[in-house]
Order: structure tokens, then C-alpha cells, then sequence
């Protein structure tokens, strides 16, 4: 092989280089060590490492916090599905509809507008917003005659998670709106003349049109949103102070971060990360085979 | 010409040279990066920086629960600040456990004037293996403390002595339409640790909690701990439903309000209550024994906070210098003016003080025969976790107090076999 071959060959790999480089150190390095701190016993204060094998593995299985958590990501990932993307998609084609075409830029902009807003900004409003004494929510039962259904929102094991949930519903259905939105501003108008020609109302159109048409875009935004509830950490962290009362509101994530930085067993902690890495490499590989992107 | 003035040239790089070679950097790192503090610790590094211009400090401070989170990693780093501030026993006893810290013995040994102006009970929370590795700055202890008004109102003469009493103020109180007659901020869980840390020590022998809350001994077995949860529980009903989604702010809030007769306090807080609501009248009265109760009598729960250095510092002397300067008179009589909170340095009071939260603290602190360490202090973090959210989940009924205590003893069994390996 010659030199200009050589070097030929190696050209697109110096081109890659500076990004597998990055990535390795950022990504690839530290899920590595993660995986070996599993297998190791130790506190944030000493740089001591006891190797304990599959221990921390074994303790994870005995561990009901993790079932708990576990159940409210699921919670999560269920309610963000049919709320954020169904509802979303409801929303986008209401707003992309001709009667509405008026009104919908005020719309869109409104619904959008909370994901502009930082997260644990939000969840401070809406601590005050769930407050039970003089909160918003509360104070609003009562004045329109439901004040039999106010109840310390964060502060009872039944709402708490649901209280939560709700907060990341008032926040995302807005971007998932705004990726519906556009799909739907991608189908050919003259599929809806054609199917207007046969007869077909509104109800048809959107069933025969536009949801065939964007439902590419559907499994994008439910494996996004699916994903999402499983990484979900700051609205419990903020909102019921760490997954409270007890642990009924906590997320794997939030457990993850408890374990390391509060009881401080960070060789766990990167036992219950491992577990989250397998979760989002499942959900990976499920959005691989059922999303073949760029097909349609 | 240009000879000479190559030689000013040199002559003035030489100067500065030998001028920045003097002056030392010292890192310093609190946890008040909000108001009143943050101004104090300003100033005090400014006073300090102008009286030795050989030192500069870097400040750095970040909030509570993440200064809990920072100093661990920076104190298992090599970036440990020189000087920083730290909660006392189990949490300094951790930073210790690093090897990092240094003992502050011989400062002490050096300086007799310097170690008899603390309040020497205070200094006990630092010292580990007979070694000082602490010095204690602001004192706390916690007290019930009640609206007086509302108590008057309410026809209640009597404070109570016993836990029985105190069930009895509860019930007059609702009966006189308070229906909450205490709360307590439960969706903070350190809340519960004080109630407990504060029960425990009363109803428990002391040789059954020395042995529970030491790592390698603790089992939790003993029946009096449920008697406990089944009393804190008792108390919690008394707090109505509302208790677990609010924050020990908005409860302190609520009392400052005027509206809510007793609330657990800390003294530190005392001044709150002045500056919230000036008209408010509050008395004060530490937990009430229990009459089956085998603990010491007296005790009151609290603890200190103070400052540490690190062992690698390359500047001990400047590092001295500084930590000496934060409790010289003056500056600790500052602190008080300005924070209103009392500090354990002898004769910080200023004369004549119109403080009256403050004397009211320092009595506290004075008629106490002794002091015991909040409870998610005393015992490993594991324990004191799983005792806070199980309480939370006792508040709510959502768990049993058997199935807490097993939670518990589970924790405990998990910290023992680490302390022995």
C-alpha cells in the first residue's frame, strides 16, 4: 500500500476522530466505570473502593424502593403517552384545522410558552399552586362548590405522584403539540381536498389522513416522551422534596440520586444507574426496530 | 538611558514579583450565599483581607443541602477549601473519617486565651477519638414554643411537664376551636428527626441508644423505639392532614401569623418570630418528659455548627489566622448583631442588648444540663433516612409502625456490616 492510499483511507477516519473522541470521554468512559462502580462498595468521602461482586445487584432485587419507583416512571410514562401525545396531537389538529386558522398562532404560542420555562422554576409554582391551606388549586375547589374534593395535593401518598405527573403534562404537551404541528403542515393539501370531494367530515379526515400521516411522528414523540418519564428526576426532587411522603412519589432517578448524594452508597447508585441504562437501551432498541426513519 | 531603564524595568518586576510570592491564597467556603450571612461573611473577609494584606481569600458559598453534597466530594478531592464551615458529630465525624481534616488540638494548646472563649459544652460535638477537629461558631437547640395569647384565651395556666400534659394542651386547644394545636413542615423530613432525636433520648436509657445509634452496634430491636413512632404519631394526628405537603417555613410562617398555638422550634429561629411579628408574645418549653420514660432528664436537642481546616492546606499559619479571626470578639459580637443568632463565644452578647430573642436562646442553652445531637446527626444517615420517610408515611398512614421499624432495622443491619468490614 502506498502512502497516498494509506493516507486516503485514513482520511474519513480523522474526520470522525474528534467526535469518537469526545464521545468516548464523555459518554462511553464514564458508562464503564459506572458499570465497574457497581461491583464496588464506597462513600463520596473517601476515595476507598471495597469490591463486594454482585452484592449491590442482590440488594437492588430486595429493595422495594426500586418497585415503587419503578411503578411511578411507569405511571409516568403512561400518562405522558396518552396525555402529552394523544391529547397533543388532538390539540395540533384542532389548531392546524381552516376554522381555527385565525386564533391558532395565539394558540400555539400560549400552549408553547411553558416549555420555554425552566422546569424547577415551574415546579416552584406550582408548590404554591398544590399548597393545601391557601394554594391555588385548592382555594379554586372552594370557591366554585367542590371544596370537598381539596386535599393536601403533595402530601398524601394517593395524589402526590399524580399531583407531580401533572405538573410534566402542563409542561411538554406543548413541544409535543409543536412537533404534531409540524407533520401535519407537511401532508399534501390535496389529500384533504380529494377526501373533502368524497364527503369525508372532519372526524373522517383526521382518522384517514391525518393520523396515518403522522404516524411516524407519533412514534418519535411516544418513545421521546416514554424515555422522558424514565429519566425524570427534577419534578419529584423539587416538588415533594425527593419522592415524599415516605417514598410514594419517587422515580428510579430519584432514588439513583438519594442512594448516591443523600445516603451516600454510591457503589448502589451506580447499581440503580445501570439499571436506568438498560431501561433507555431497551427503549433504544425498540424505537429501532419499529421506527425505520426515513422510510416514509 | 535605556540602561536605566532597563534597570527600573527590573527593579519594579523584582518588587512585584516578590510582592505576589508574599501573598497567599486561601480558600474559604460556607453555605449562607443568601442574606443576612452572605453581607457578614463579605465584610468579614474584607476586614480580614485589609488587616493582612499578605492573605487573600477566595470565597465561595453554596445552599444547605447542596453544601452538604459539595464539601463530601471536595473533601475526598484534592480541592478541599482550607477553611469551611460544618454541621457537628455525625456529619463532621464523616469529613473527619477522610483523614483530611486537621486536628485543631495544638492551635488550641498554643493559644489558651483563644480555647477558653468558647463555650466549652459546645466543643464536644467535634471532638472525635479525643482529638478537636471543629470549632463550634452558632448554637441551636430546639424548644416547643407557644403563642401566649392563644394560650391565655384557651385557659391553659399550666405548661406541660409530661407527654400525657402535653396530649391534654392539645385537646383543650382543639376543644377551644384550634383545630390544629401544633404542625409541624413533615414534607421536610429533618423536621421528623428532631421530633424523634428529642423523644428517643427521653423515653430510651441512654445505654440502649449509645449502643443503637454507634454504627457498629446499632440493631434498633429495642420496643421502646415503637412506643415512640406510635407517640410521634399520636402528635402527627393532632397536626391534621395538611401536615405532610407543607415545609417547616410555612409552618413557622403559619405560627409568626398569629394563628397556630405551639410549633417545635429551633432557637436559631427565635428571630424570625421577632422580625415577622413584633406584637407576637411566645413562650417556650422543652420537649415534656415521659412519665414511663428511662432517659435523662434535662437534656435539651441541638447542636452547633462551626468551621473546620483542612489538613493539606499549604498555608497553616494564614489558615490559623483566619479561622481565629471568624471568633475574635469582635467579629462574634458582629454575628450576633447582625444575624441574631447566638454564637459560642464567651461574652459575644453586646451590653445592654435589646435582643431579647437572643437572651431568650441563650437561657435555653443555659438551663439545659446538656446537649444532644439532632438525631439525623447522631446515628448514620441510612438509619436516620429510613426513621424520616417511614415517619412521613406513619403521618399519612400509608405504612404500619411495624413495618417502619423493620425498614429500620434493615438499614441498621446494612450500616453494621459496613462499619465491621
Amino acid at each position: 500500500m502506498t502512502m497516498k492510499t494509506l493516507r486516503k483511507a485514513s482520511e474519513p477516519l480523522l474526520f470522525v476522530l474528534p467526535c469518537l473522541a469526545i464521545l468516548g470521554i464523555f459518554v462511553y468512559y464514564p458508562l464503564v466505570q459506572n458499570f465497574i462502580y457497581s461491583f464496588f462498595r464506597f462513600s463520596a468521602f473517601s476515595p476507598e473502593k471495597i469490591f463486594v461482586g454482585v452484592q449491590n445487584y442482590a440488594n437492588l432485587l430486595k429493595d422495594t424502593i426500586v418497585v415503587t419507583a419503578l411503578r411511578n416512571n411507569l405511571r409516568y410514562a403512561i400518562i405522558s403517552v396518552l396525555c402529552q401525545v394523544c391529547f397533543g396531537l388532538v390539540l395540533a389538529a384542532i389548531l392546524e384545522d381552516r376554522s381555527f386558522r385565525r386564533v391558532s398562532p395565539l394558540f400555539r404560542t400560549m400552549f408553547f410558552l411553558p416549555v420555554l420555562i425552566s422546569i424547577s422554576v415551574i415546579c416552584l409554582l406550582f408548590s404554591f399552586i398544590y399548597r393545601p391551606m391557601d394554594g391555588l388549586l385548592n382555594s379554586f375547589l372552594q370557591f366554585i362548590g367542590l371544596g370537598s374534593l381539596a386535599r393536601p395535593w403533595l402530601g398524601s401518598a394517593k395524589t402526590a405522584i399524580f399531583a407531580t405527573i401533572a405538573v410534566s403534562q402542563w409542561q411538554s404537551t406543548g413541544y409535543v403539540m409543536m412537533l404534531f404541528i409540524v407533520a401535519i403542515q407537511k401532508i399534501p393539501d390535496e389529500l384533504y381536498e380529494a377526501a373533502e370531494i368524497d364527503g369525508a367530515n372532519k372526524m373522517q379526515r383526521f382518522f384517514v389522513i391525518t393520523l396515518p400521516q403522522v404516524r411516524e411522528m407519533f412514534f418519535v414523540t411516544s418513545l421521546i416522551t416514554v424515555t422522558g418519564s424514565f429519566m425524570v428526576f427534577n419534578e419529584p426532587y423539587i416538588l415533594t422534596q425527593g419522592g415524599g411522603p415516605g417514598t410514594s412519589s419517587i422515580t428510579i432517578a430519584v432514588h439513583m440520586y438519594q442512594s448516591g448524594f443523600f445516603k451516600d452508597m454510591m457503589g448502589y447508585a451506580s447499581t440503580i444507574a445501570v439499571v436506568i441504562f438498560l431501561i433507555s437501551v431497551f427503549l433504544g432498541l425498540i424505537q429501532l426496530a419499529t421506527f425505520r426513519s426515513g422510510e416514509d | 538611558m535605556s540602561k536605566r531603564i532597563a534597570a527600573v524595568i527590573v527593579a519594579l518586576m523584582l518588587t512585584l514579583s516578590f510582592a505576589s510570592a508574599q501573598q497567599v491564597t486561601l480558600h474559604f467556603f460556607h453555605r449562607w450565599p443568601q442574606e443576612p450571612r452572605k453581607s457578614f461573611y463579605d465584610q468579614l473577609v474584607a476586614d480580614f483581607e485589609k488587616q493582612n494584606p499578605d492573605i487573600k481569600i477566595v470565597m465561595d458559598s453554596v445552599i444547605n443541602d447542596s453544601y452538604k453534597e459539595k464539601i463530601r466530594v471536595l473533601v475526598s478531592s484534592n480541592d478541599i477549601p482550607d477553611v469551611f464551615c460544618s454541621w457537628s458529630d455525625s456529619f463532621a465525624y464523616n469529613l473527619v473519617k477522610s483523614g483530611r481534616i486537621k486536628p485543631l488540638n495544638d492551635l488550641l494548646a498554643k493559644d489558651k486565651v483563644f480555647a477558653d472563649s468558647f463555650v466549652q459544652s459546645q466543643i464536644k460535638s467535634f471532638t472525635f477519638d479525643n482529638k478537636i477537629y471543629g470549632l463550634p461558631h452558632t448554637m441551636d437547640a430546639k424548644v416547643f414554643v407557644y403563642n401566649k395569647d392563644i394560650f391565655e384565651k384557651a385557659g391553659i395556666t399550666k405548661l406541660p411537664a409530661t407527654y400525657d400534659e402535653l396530649l391534654t394542651v392539645f385537646d383543650t386547644l382543639q376543644k377551644k376551636g384550634y383545630q390544629v394545636p401544633v404542625l409541624e413542615g413533615l414534607a421536610d423530613p429533618w423536621t421528623i428527626s428532631h421530633y424523634l432525636g428529642s423523644m428517643f433520648q427521653l423515653y430510651l436509657p441512654e445505654s440502649v441508644t449509645d449502643k443503637d445509634y454507634a454504627e457498629a452496634t446499632g440493631v434498633f430491636t429495642d420496643p421502646g423505639y415503637k412506643v415512640v413512632l406510635e407517640r410521634f404519631q399520636k402528635i402527627a394526628s393532632y397536626m391534621g392532614p395538611n401536615a405532610t405537603s407543607m415545609t417547616h417555613t410555612d409552618t413557622r410562617n403559619y405560627f409568626i401569623s398569629g394563628k397556630l398555638p405551639l410549633i417545635y422550634l429551633e432557637t436559631g429561629e427565635f428571630k424570625y418570630l421577632a422580625d415577622g411579628n413584633p406584637n407576637l408574645k411566645y413562650g417556650y418549653f422543652p420537649f415534656p418528659a415521659f412519665k414511663d420514660g428511662k432517659g435523662k432528664l434535662g437534656l435539651i436537642e441541638g447542636a452547633p455548627e462551626g468551621f473546620m481546616m483542612s489538613s493539606t492546606t499549604k498555608y497553616p499559619e494564614a489558615a490559623e489566622r483566619f479561622l481565629k479571626f471568624i471568633y475574635s470578639k469582635q467579629n462574634a459580637q458582629k454575628f450576633m448583631k447582625d444575624i441574631g443568632v447566638p454564637i459560642a463565644v464567651k461574652g459575644a452578647l453586646p451590653s445592654g442588648s435589646s435582643m431579647p430573642w437572643l437572651n431568650n436562646a441563650i437561657d435555653v442553652m443555659d438551663n439545659a444540663k446538656g446537649m444532644v445531637p439532632w438525631f439525623d446527626n447522631a446515628v448514620n444517615i441510612k438509619v436516620a433516612d429510613a426513621f424520616m420517610r417511614g415517619c412521613q408515611a406513619i403521618a399519612t398512614k400509608d405504612k404500619t409502625i411495624d413495618q417502619v421499624m423493620a425498614d429500620v432495622q434493615a438499614a441498621a443491619k446494612v450500616v453494621q456490616s459496613e462499619a465491621k468490614k
